[in-house]
């Protein structure tokens, strides 16, 4: 027997046609990431998790319950397991309206003791739906959209939130706009999820914990920047283009930019404006490869953010370096090469100066 | 002799139960062969559809063979006489017989259409599959599951080669649209054959029509 009270057991093998998916993972982070590119099998995972796939072999418990467990013919049907699933292309049901969608779980929620009308407002107000309750689906945007597939599942009684690619369908500046959702989703009705995504940005704001996949193995696991570090995985999430990920209190507003304090930090960083008042929490990511380190405070330069801080560590990665950096309570990555290392004699320990553009950051 | 409007009437009414009749088994068919795959289905569909093909008269002959005093459903297998062969009751057994495979070949179109994935949403969110039908599956193909109905009723309408073996032309009893212009024709009686004929081109144009509209989704207008 596996010890229990741990959140997931997930020991699952799917063959599929190009290899075998093969999944090991006992944990309890309450927002596990699961990360790979597209075709590595992570919507395989997580429809399997869902049970909307046959074919697992292994064993899949949740909370202490059993819902594979191959070798003895155990396999809770989809409805039983309560979850909910958001699909990359939301599957709302055409034929209702978002009332209606919202509404379709109901009487799961309440069988399973939730109070509907409780958390169908909270779920309303969270995801600003109040004007969007009447419209048929069909004529939403893509955000709304999403919007509506997660308040859906939320409103089911979901125990557990499994969102495959919640940002994928969406426009960059969407995106930016959707994210507070999934945090508020996350921190508002604190159930577990599991989020799926081939961009590490998602990841590292949602997740506590990241697998990463390839070709159906999990080949690295632990905290999101950890993982995205790695050299193995490094390479593959570099395709997204390797962001910094935080989030910052406004401070300042005007016309074209504003700044941001992060936790734990005096200084603020200076970024571009956005929908914003002060004392609003945004979300902002900075690609490694737009830092500079300096060694000294650089003067006369046009970029607006110098922040000074001390190398924690330098990884190797592949061809690439990556020195890291604290930034209050922010960790920064900085992408190297191993010229300016050495040139500079950038070290663990040394105090430096991280200097980018405001219009580098992405809020 | 019962009057043009009182047949009209009762051919209307026998293509309504008959109808009603095959909704359901045909509904129930379609989904299993829209949505699941077992060994022999080619065979089934196969068989569901040779109503569809067979000269009517053939199936109304077999249907006479079953029903005969002799039949697999007769008198002397079953013990008992149903007492179906010359009454109405005949006539809406070759109607539901002969609009079957339409119906099922339109409801199978339809459920087909609608996307699974989204039944399989509907069961993530607690729904047995069951209920999922009912309120994932039936409501998304409901329009061409009306116009199966509807070409159903219109199949039954014209229904003539299977019900005359069956259930006879006996007016005012089993008598139906089809078989009264066929006796109108063959006494000579233009005059209530042409009221005839125009009775079966508005009913028909009438339903086709509606049934064209659904399945086009209204689209086209």
């Amino acid at each position: 027997m596996t010890p229990q009270r741990e959140l997931w057991q997930i020991h699952l093998k799917i063959p599929l046609d190009r290899f075998e998916l093969s999944v090991e993972y006992t944990g309890s982070e309450r927002a596990l990431g699961v990360f790979g590119v597209s075709g590595s099998g992570k919507t395989t995972l997580l429809e399997s998790i869902a049970g909307l796939r046959t074919g697992a072999s292994g064993n899949l418990s949740f909370s202490g319950r059993n819902w594979l467990y191959a070798e003895q013919g155990v396999c809770l049907p989809t409805e039983h397991r309560r979850v909910g699933y958001v699909p990359q292309d939301y599957l709302l049901f055409p034929h209702l309206n978002v009332r209606g969608n919202l509404e379709f779980g109901k009487e799961r929620a309440q069988q399973e003791g939730v109070a509907f009308d409780k958390i169908f407002q909270q779920v309303v107000e969270t995801f600003e739906l109040q004007e969007l309750l009447e419209r048929s689906t069909r004529r939403l945007s893509g955000g709304e959209r999403q919007r509506v597939a997660l308040g859906r599942a939320l409103c089911s009684g979901a125990q557990v939130l499994l969102l495959d690619e919640p940002l994928a369908s969406l426009d960059a500046g969407l995106k930016r706009r959707i994210l507070p959702y999934l945090i508020r989703a996350r921190d508002t009705f604190g159930l577990p999820m599991i989020v799926v995504s081939h961009d590490p940005v998602e990841l590292q704001a949602l997740c506590g914990e990241v697998l990463a996949m390839d070709a159906g193995q999990v080949i690295a696991r632990g905290q999101p920047q950890d993982v995205f570090m790695r050299s193995d995985v490094f390479d593959t999430a570099k395709e997204q283009g390797f962001e910094n990920v935080f989030t910052g209190k406004v401070t300042v507003l005007r016309e074209r930019t504003m700044d941001l304090k992060l936790v734990g930090l005096e200084e603020t960083i200076r970024v571009p404006a956005s929908d914003a008042a002060i004392g609003d929490e945004r979300i902002a990511s900075l690609a490694s490869d737009d830092i500079l380190i300096a060694t000294e405070r650089p003067r006369g330069l046009s970029a607006r953010n110098c922040l000074a801080t001390r190398i924690e560590r330098i990884e190797a990665t592949g061809l690439r370096y990556l020195a890291l950096t604290s930034v209050g309570e922010t960790t920064f990555l900085v992408e190297l090469t191993k010229d300016a290392i050495d040139e500079l004699g950038l070290k663990a320990g040394l105090d430096v100066y991280l200097v980018f553009k405001t219009n580098a950051v992405s809020v | 002799m019962p009057t043009i409007y009182e047949t009209v009437l009762s051919t209307l009414l026998w293509a309504a139960i008959s109808c009603a009749v095959v909704a359901i088994p045909g509904v129930a068919l379609a989904y299993v062969l829209a949505r699941r795959s077992f060994l022999g289905k080619n065979v089934l569909s196969t068989l569901t559809t040779l109503p569809l093909v067979l000269p009517p008269t053939a199936v109304g002959y077999l249907l006479l063979r079953l029903l005969a005093n002799d039949g697999w459903l007769g008198e002397s297998i079953l013990g008992i006489d149903l007492g179906i062969l010359l009454t109405w009751k005949a006539v809406i057994i070759a109607c539901s017989v002969m609009s079957f495979p339409l119906f099922v070949r339109t409801a199978r179109v339809a459920i087909e259409e609608v996307e699974p994935r989204l039944e399989s949403m509907s069961r993530s969110l607690g729904q047995g599959p069951g209920r999922t039908f009912c309120r994932v599956t039936l409501p998304l193909a409901a329009r061409g599951l009306i116009a199966a109905a509807l070409l159903a009723f219109t199949r039954s309408l014209g229904e003539f080669g299977a019900t005359i073996i069956i259930a006879g032309n006996i007016p005012g009893q089993t008598q139906t649209l089809a078989s009264a212009l066929f006796s109108a024709q063959q006494a000579g009686n233009e005059g209530a054959a042409n009221q005839l004929l125009w009775v079966a081109l508005l009913v028909g144009f009438a339903t086709v029509y509606a049934t064209e509209r659904l399945t086009r989704k209204g689209g086209e207008g």
